[in-house]
C-alpha cells in the first residue's frame, strides 16, 4: 500500500490511505476489501490517533454525547448523575466492540424520542456557552490589537517628532543669526524636554476602573471585621512508640554513658558528613533492644 | 557517601547505619513495626508447615492433567530441595566477587525462605528464584552491583550467563509480588553489634566480651539457613547467638539479662525470653545438611515436572494465564544447570 495520508472508515476499522480510497470506489463498489462492511464515501476521516481502535471510538462517543448530553445539574442526586454516566460509558463501549449493536442502537433511540426537549435545551446552553466563549477570547483579541496599534502610533510620533527637532535645528543653522554653539544649546536642550515629555507620557497610566479581582473602583467595600474562628491550639505531644524491649538510651546520653567508647570513632572525613558515632552506636543499641520481649 | 569508606572499614555496619541513620527518628525501619514483624512473623513452626503444604496441596490440585501422581514431589521431598538450595545460595553469596556484606546475604536468604512459604518448588524452579532472591536483595540492601556484573559470579559462558540475565530479570517482579512488596528485611546482625556494644558498656562482669563475636556470628549464619528468621525477633536470634557463645565458653551471663535488662522482677518476660531462646538453639542444632541421595532423587523428579510443564505450556499455544505474571518457563533452553554451580 502506499504511504501517507492515512484514512480510515469508520464502520470498520480497517484503514487504508487516500489513493486506496479512490480506486476502491473508482471500481464502484462500496465494500471494504478486508471484511465485507459496505462503506460509503462520506464516512471517511483523516486518522487522528495511532490506533485506529481509539480512534473509532472518539468517533462514537462523538455521536453518542450528541444524543446523550445530560450534565450533573439535570440530576437530583450525584448517584443518578453516575448512574447515568455509567450508562454511557456501557453505551459507547458496546458500540465499539460490536457487542448487541442492534439493542444498543434501539436502546439510544428511544432514549432519544423520550427525552428530546432535554437534548434540545442542553444542546441550545452548550451553543450558548460556546459562544459566550467566543466572544470573550474576540474581545481579548481586540484589546490585544488596540494597544498594539496604540503602541506603534506612538511611537511614530516620537520618530516624527525627533525629526522635525533635526530639521528645524539645521533649518536654524541655515537661516538664524546667532552663533553655531549657542543654536546648538538650545537644540539639545528642546531634545531633553522632548524626551522628558515622552518619558511623562508612557508613565500616564490609563486610568481604569475595576481592580484586577474584578471589584469595581470606588465601590465600598465592607469594613467589619473577619469573624474569629475559634480553634484547638494545637499541642505537641512527642511520638511514642512501643518498643517491645528493654528502654534505649537516648542519643544524646550516650557519650556519657560510655557507649561511645566501644565505637570506631568517627574520622575528620565523617564527621564533615556530619556523622557522628553516636549515631551508629544509638542505631546498633536500638536494634538490639527491638523486639527483644516478644 | 565515599566509596572508600564502605570498602575500607571494617565495622561495616557502622558506617551502614549512617545511610539509615535519620529513618531511625521514624518508625518504619525499626522491626517493631516492621512489616516483618506484622506480617512475616508466625508463632510456631507448625503454622509454616502448614502453609508449604497449603502452597504444595494447591500446585497439586491445579497442576496440568496427564502427570502422574507419583511424579511429584511431597512435602518432604520439597523440605530437602528448598534446604540444598538454600545452600547453593548461601554458597554463591559467599564466592560472590565483589565481597557480599552480611545483611545482603541474610536478605536473600530470608526472601527465599518467604517465597517458598507461599509458593511450590514445582511450580517455580528454584535455580532460577534463588538468583532472583540475590539480585534483588543487592538492590534493595543497596550492594551496588551492576546486573552485568551480576551474572559475571556465575561460572558460564557470556551467552548462558545472559539468558540467566534475562530469567532474573523475568522473575524479579513475581518475586516481589509474593513478597507481598514487603521488602525490607531485618537480620541479626547489627543487633549482635548493639549486644556487643552494650556488654562492654555495662556488664564488666565479662571482661571481654569481643571472645564471643566469633562464635555469635557463626551461630547467626547458621541460624540463617533455619526458619528461626521467620518465628523470632532479629534481636532475640542476636541474643541467643551471645548467650550460646558465652555458655560455651563456661560465661555466666544471667546477671545480664537480670540486671541490665532490668527483668528481675518480670519472670513472665524472662521465662517467655528463655524459652524462645531454648528453641531458637534447638532449631539451629537440628538444621542438618541434606543427604545427597534424597537430593538427587528429588532434583530428578523437579527437573521431570518442570520440563512437563514447559511442554505443556508450549501445546496450548498462545494461551495466556492472566493470572500468573511470570511468563513461561523456559527450561528446555536453559544450558546452566545446578552442576555447574557445583564449580564454585
Amino acid at each position: 500500500m502506499n504511504s501517507p495520508p492515512i484514512t480510515h472508515a469508520w464502520l470498520c476499522v480497517c484503514f487504508r490511505c487516500e489513493s486506496c480510497v479512490d480506486m476502491l470506489f473508482v471500481r464502484g463498489s462500496g465494500n471494504c476489501v478486508q471484511c465485507n462492511t459496505p462503506l460509503r464515501k462520506s464516512n471517511f476521516r483523516v486518522q487522528l490517533f495511532e490506533d485506529p481502535a481509539i480512534d473509532k471510538e472518539v468517533e462514537i462517543r462523538k455521536k453518542v454525547l450528541k444524543i446523550y448530553n445530560k450534565r450533573e445539574l439535570d440530576f437530583p442526586s450525584l448517584k443518578g448523575y453516575n448512574d447515568y454516566l455509567e450508562q454511557v460509558e456501557e453505551i459507547v463501549y458496546n458500540l465499539t466492540n460490536n457487542l448487541d449493536v442492534e439493542k444498543t442502537k434501539q436502546m439510544m433511540e428511544q432514549y432519544q424520542r423520550e427525552n428530546r426537549d432535554v437534548i434540545q435545551r442542553n444542546k441550545a446552553k452548550l451553543t450558548r456557552e460556546q459562544e459566550e466563549l467566543e466572544e470573550l477570547l474576540l474581545l481579548e483579541q481586540q484589546d490585544f490589537e488596540q494597544r498594539r496599534l496604540q503602541t506603534l502610533q506612538d511611537e511614530q510620533r516620537q520618530l516624527q517628532a525627533k525629526r522635525k527637532n533635526k530639521q528645524a535645528l539645521l533649518d536654524e543653522l541655515e537661516s538664524s543669526q546667532l552663533p553655531a554653539a549657542l543654536l546648538l544649546a538650545q537644540h539639545k536642550d528642546r531634545a531633553s524636554q522632548l524626551e522628558t515629555q515622552i518619558e511623562k507620557q508612557k508613565q500616564n497610566v490609563k486610568p481604569t476602573n475595576i481592580f484586577s479581582t474584578g471589584i469595581m473602583m470606588g465601590q465600598t467595600v465592607s469594613l467589619a471585621p473577619v469573624t474569629r474562628v475559634e480553634e484547638v491550639l494545637y499541642v505537641y505531644q512527642p511520638m511514642h512508640f512501643d518498643t517491645y524491649g528493654p528502654p534505649i538510651p537516648e542519643l544524646d546520653q550516650l557519650g556519657r554513658l560510655g557507649y561511645l567508647n566501644h565505637v570506631r570513632t568517627a574520622s575528620l572525613q565523617d564527621q564533615a558528613g556530619g556523622y557522628t558515632s553516636g549515631l551508629a552506636c544509638h542505631r546498633a543499641v536500638q536494634d538490639a533492644f527491638s523486639g527483644l520481649f516478644l | 557517601m565515599h566509596h572508600e569508606l564502605i570498602v575500607l572499614t571494617k565495622d561495616y555496619y557502622m558506617i551502614k547505619s549512617m545511610l539509615l541513620i535519620f529513618s531511625s527518628y521514624f518508625e518504619s525501619t525499626m522491626y517493631h513495626n516492621s512489616s516483618q514483624k506484622k506480617f512475616w512473623t508466625f508463632d510456631k513452626e507448625e503454622a509454616l508447615d502448614k502453609l508449604r503444604l497449603e502452597a504444595n496441596q494447591k500446585f497439586l490440585s491445579c497442576a496440568k492433567a496427564g502427570i502422574n501422581e507419583s511424579m511429584f514431589l511431597d512435602q518432604w521431598e520439597e523440605k530437602v530441595l528448598l534446604r540444598h538450595y538454600e545452600k547453593r545460595l548461601l554458597d554463591f553469596c559467599n564466592i560472590f566477587k565483589p565481597a557480599m556484606p552480611k545483611s545482603v546475604v541474610g536478605t536473600a536468604l530470608m526472601y527465599f525462605r518467604r517465597f517458598y512459604l507461599n509458593n511450590s518448588l514445582m511450580q517455580h524452579h528454584p535455580r532460577i528464584i534463588m538468583l532472583t532472591c540475590a539480585y534483588l536483595s543487592c538492590k534493595v540492601d543497596e550492594f551496588n552491583v551492576s546486573c552485568t556484573q551480576f551474572v559475571g559470579n556465575l561460572q558460564e559462558s557470556p551467552a548462558a550467563q545472559e539468558r540467566a540475565l534475562e530469567q532474573i530479570l523475568e522473575y524479579e517482579l513475581l518475586l516481589i509480588q509474593q513478597l507481598n512488596f514487603h521488602l525490607v528485611v531485618h537480620n541479626p546482625y547489627r543487633p549482635l553489634e548493639g549486644f556487643l556494644i552494650d556488654l562492654k558498656t555495662r556488664y564488666p562482669l565479662l571482661e571481654n566480651p569481643e571472645v564471643l563475636r566469633k562464635s555469635a556470628e557463626d551461630f547467626l549464619n547458621r541460624a540463617a539457613m533455619t526458619d528461626a528468621g521467620l518465628l523470632f525477633s532479629p534481636s532475640l536470634i542476636a541474643l541467643t547467638a551471645v548467650l550460646n557463645g558465652a555458655a560455651r565458653a563456661g560465661l555466666k551471663m544471667e546477671a545480664y539479662l537480670t540486671e541490665c535488662m532490668g527483668l528481675k522482677g518480670d519472670k513472665e518476660t524472662l521465662s517467655k525470653m528463655y524459652d524462645s531462646m531454648r528453641r531458637i538453639t534447638s532449631l539451629v542444632k537440628a538444621y542438618e545438611l541434606p543427604k545427597i541421595e534424597e537430593v538427587n532423587v528429588g532434583k530428578q523428579k523437579l527437573e521431570r515436572i518442570h520440563a512437563e510443564l514447559a511442554t505443556n505450556l508450549k501445546r496450548k499455544h498462545g494461551y495466556e494465564d492472566d493470572e500468573h505474571v511470570v511468563k513461561r518457563q523456559m527450561v528446555t533452553e536453559e544450558e546452566w544447570t545446578d552442576e555447574d554451580l557445583d564449580e564454585l
